[in-house]
């Protein structure tokens, strides 16, 4: 049983705090989730909600460049932030008598970004961030996979229809402009969630949120998403695309469309994710891995994100002198056979994934960034506690039902990656 | 609205103390360590089994071994075949992870604290009657063979697996890649397996971890009825005689046609994790390249956005592991980039580092301590690694005072001893067409064609 503390309220600009107090250890986490990510981006300008992600780390008007990381490592902290379809956030977990340290930083960027912003600095980042492409994307083997992914499964007009890393191209065309614009549009305490976790006194901690984010203007209201957010619920037929890469062993990648993130049937997905690829005992591996030997490996894995529609991946790489076509016949079959689902399989699912959230809620950041989470999602922190009774409700009828529905070839888009002919 | 208090950065309120956790070191009768801690919150507990059975106690001709006997761990026991085995711990929302470094083998599990006994019966089991049965080695052989193929594509472990060859001499285990060669993997069989297993799986070369929600008689009890009941003869320890491939400066390229980055590996030998200059060492490798704020990344990423990050370390074996400057930089700034590390480097030797730098750096290292500390896994990890290296259970304990008396002459000096640019191997996975006059005019010794690992040389 999960019982994370929650005392939540919202300051008269609009902002959402979450308090969750766990004094086992002296630290304290510090996350914020803005409720923008790539999905609000403009045409033109693929990848610049993270681009703007990193020149939130390049000062504000009272904290010098560098001094988000240069005080926070000092004070014996850890912080980032991250860029997603949905959202971004940025957090610091430090010793919990450097609370108000991360609260000052945090609220003044909020507050005074842009009297710090300049061309050198953008022009640094860019630079930074087209180096991050080159690292995750363009040197990467299947480095591209999600960006045509999500091309092909989501329409020109949906705003998942592209990466949250972006194009070249757009983020040459990135301007100081853009970031003043996009900071008056999204960056506003009434798009924000602050979450506290760890050891602090909540009377205290509500005083020093009140002196540093209390007196921040409200934004104007929050623009609503761009582009198609509405999306029939199955796909209505099968996309395929052919990737030749410099890639040693050919790979499937075959991703169904299901519901978004935190409807009942998510969680079929995420249960059934688990019964076809999470652990050796899963379906996939047993039959194409163990069995058949006809994949290397097995991925599986249920996108967290609710515009529209959601994605659940499945990847198997071959063995080598195996063919593509060989992986994703028997990938189809085994899929098919979840239409038989039992009970033994099901449980499994339920108990690994019960068990990883045990885990991963042993870290106070996690339960940090997971409140936010819920709260901006969702405007409901207690999914926290709740998430796995969502889990176990899964039944073994409810997956077969969800398989019949949405694992048919005709709901599909399979991407498949085979090595660029020698000579060719 | 006045503003005037929001100039400065707030102090910080009185500290209070992270106590480590009390750690629990006992033995059974047949040598088997018990080594305990009461940790967290949640209802789990993490169980880390140690083996004295790391790569450097493979044989030579069979590089790739240990890793593969860590993966074949999966294939089952005398009692139960491998996918039984892995029924029997998953349907207690349990999952075995088995993991090898040069110097130890790992199989750990972190069950919830209801599902413990279960799981730890299972996990000795595979510990203790590890089968490996021909056809499922025969399969994970593959497997790793196809894994070598993979990694000759992916820029980072082509780089990472042939920074050995370019920086200990060729009979040194170290020069090899963990995961092993085509022809060595090709080679190795399930009696090998089995024969491995016999030799270095005994009481005595093994320690059980047990971090969370349990206490120290229940620890030593489950110790006693999962491992109480093996006999086994003490296995030797591997000798380790590590030599460099060359005293002098040394360039490598890896040919990467049309790579848009260049992976980048500096460095030379370094030291083993139990020298004297250890505190020494990972402060000065924290202001050097260790942390965000670093020098390096300073310089390379925020400066001159030449990369999205850059590091410096010492990988610290029972031997001398190498010191490596690591980066994935734009092809076409390769060489600038190269130079900014050895005047980084040379900076480091003549001027050491300021007062202002040195603390920060210890109360960096000081700070995050606990913060890598949260989990039960990240805890019994950290105690697995003082098993490993022989080093004391209350090891934690004085880490920060030892942290905090190093001073800047105890830097310099430790820059000046074991951080040396002109020994240093410039490994480069890139583009060669566009890099190689480039690095060739660095006059940093003779640049070597290197082939990746996994390609028939």
């Amino acid at each position: 049983m999960i019982r994370i503390p929650i005392e939540r309220y919202q300051l008269e600009n609009g902002m959402d705090v979450v308090l969750s107090r766990e004094d086992a250890a002296p630290v304290v986490a510090v996350n914020l989730w803005y409720g923008v990510g790539s999905r609000n981006e403009r045409l033109g300008r693929t990848g610049f909600a993270h681009l703007f992600e990193h020149m939130m780390f390049q000062g504000s008007k009272h904290v010098p460049e560098m001094g988000h990381f240069s005080l926070i490592e000092k004070a014996g902290g850890s912080l980032n932030g991250s860029t997603w379809l949905d959202r971004t956030n940025y957090y610091e977990t430090l010793p919990s008598n450097y609370l108000e340290l991360g609260l000052w930083l945090e609220s003044d960027r909020l507050g005074w970004l842009l009297p710090a912003m300049t061309q050198e600095k953008l022009d640094n980042q860019r630079d930074v961030v087209k180096n991050e492409r080159r690292w995750r994307v363009d040197n990467q083997p299947y480095g591209d996979w999600d960006e045509r992914i999500q091309m092909l499964m989501y329409p020109p007009d949906h705003p998942y229809h592209h990466s949250v890393i972006g194009s070249m191209e757009d983020l040459d065309a990135a301007s100081l402009e853009d970031v003043e614009q996009f900071f008056r549009t999204y960056y506003a305490p009434n798009n924000a969630v602050l979450t506290l976790c760890g050891d602090f006194e909540p009377a205290h901690a509500r005083e020093l949120i009140a002196k540093y984010f209390g007196g921040l203007p409200r934004g104007p209201d929050i623009p609503p998403i761009p582009g198609r957010t509405e999306l029939e619920p199955t796909l209505g037929g099968e996309v395929r695309e052919l990737v030749h890469q410099d890639v040693s062993l050919p790979r499937v990648y075959a991703t169904y469309r299901i519901p978004p993130f935190g409807t009942e049937d998510y969680y079929t997905a995420l249960v059934t994710s688990y019964i076809l690829g999470y652990g050796k005992a899963a379906l996939l591996y047993r039959t194409l891995v163990r069995e058949q030997q006809v994949a290397q490996d097995i991925v599986t894995y249920a996108f967290p994100i609710v515009v529209g529609a959601s994605m659940l991946v499945i990847w198997a790489t071959a063995r080598p002198g195996r063919t593509a076509q060989q992986v994703e016949q028997a990938l189809t079959e085994q899929v098919a056979q979840l239409r038989d689902a039992d009970d033994a399989d099901v449980q499994r699912a339920v108990n690994l994934l019960a068990t990883e959230r045990l885990n991963e809620l042993q870290r106070v950041d996690e339960r940090a960034d997971q409140l936010s989470m819920y709260t901006q999602l969702f405007d409901e922190p207690e999914r926290i506690n709740t998430e796995v009774d969502r889990i176990r409700a899964v039944t073994p009828e409810r997956v077969r039902a969800f398989a019949a529905r949405y694992l048919g070839t005709d709901n599909r888009a399979v991407l498949t990656y085979v090595p660029t002919e020698v000579g060719a | 609205m006045s503003d005037a208090w929001r100039e400065q950065a707030p102090l910080p309120g009185g500290p209070r103390t992270f106590e480590f956790p009390e750690v629990h070191g006992t033995a059974l009768d047949n040598g088997v360590r018990i080594v305990h801690a009461r940790h967290g919150r949640m209802p789990v507990v993490s169980a880390h089994v140690v083996i004295d059975a790391g790569a450097a106690a493979e044989p030579a001709t069979r590089g790739g071994l240990a890793q593969l006997a860590a993966s074949a761990l999966h294939a089952g026991t005398r009692a139960r075949d491998g996918g039984q085995l892995a029924w029997d711990l998953e349907r207690l929302g349990v999952q075995l992870t088995t993991d090898v470094t040069w110097d130890s083998l790992e199989a750990t599990i972190t069950p919830p604290a209801a599902q413990l006994e279960d799981a730890l019966i299972v996990l000795a089991d595979v510990v203790r009657n590890a089968a490996f049965p021909d056809n499922e080695v025969a399969r994970l052989r593959a497997e790793q063979l196809a894994d070598i193929l993979q990694r000759m594509k992916e820029p980072r472990a082509l780089a990472n697996d042939v920074v050995g060859r370019c920086i200990y001499a060729p009979e040194v285990p170290y020069a090899r890649p963990l995961v092993g060669s085509t022809a060595s993997v090709g080679a190795i069989t399930a009696d090998d397996l089995r024969a491995f297993h016999r030799a270095r799986f005994t009481p005595a070369a093994c320690t059980l971890v047990l971090v969370g929600d349990i206490d120290a008689a229940h620890a030593a009890a489950l110790g006693e009825r999962c491992f109480g009941d093996w006999s086994g003869a003490q296995a030797p320890a591997p000798e380790l005689d590590v030599a460099p491939l060359t005293d002098g400066p040394s360039v490598h390229l890896v040919d990467r046609v049309g790579a848009v980055q260049s992976e980048l590996r500096i460095g030379h030998i370094g030291v083993p994790r139990t020298h004297p200059d250890y505190f020494p060492l990972i402060v000065m490798n924290t202001i050097f390249g260790g942390a965000f704020t670093s020098r390096l990344n300073m310089n390379l990423r925020e400066t001159n956005g030449f990369t999205y990050g850059v590091r410096s370390g010492y990988t610290f074996r029972r031997g001398p592991g190498p010191f490596l400057v690591s980066t994935a930089v734009g092809t076409d700034v390769t060489v600038r980039a190269v130079e900014e590390v050895l005047k980084e480097s040379e900076r480091l030797r003549a001027d050491g580092v300021t007062d202002e730098e040195l603390a920060n750096a210890r109360d960096y290292l000081v700070g995050v301590l606990p913060l890598q500390m949260q989990t039960t896994d990240q805890l019994a990890g950290s105690l697995a690694d003082l098993v490993t290296f022989g080093l004391p259970l209350d090891y934690y304990d004085h880490y920060r005072a030892r942290i905090a008396a190093v001073t800047a002459d105890d830097v310099r000096r430790a820059a000046r001893s074991h951080m040396r640019p002109d020994e240093f191997a410039i490994i480069v996975v890139g583009d060669g067409a566009s890099v190689r006059a480039g690095i060739e005019g660095l006059q940093h010794g003779v640049l070597h064609d290197v082939k990746p690992n996994g390609e028939a040389t």
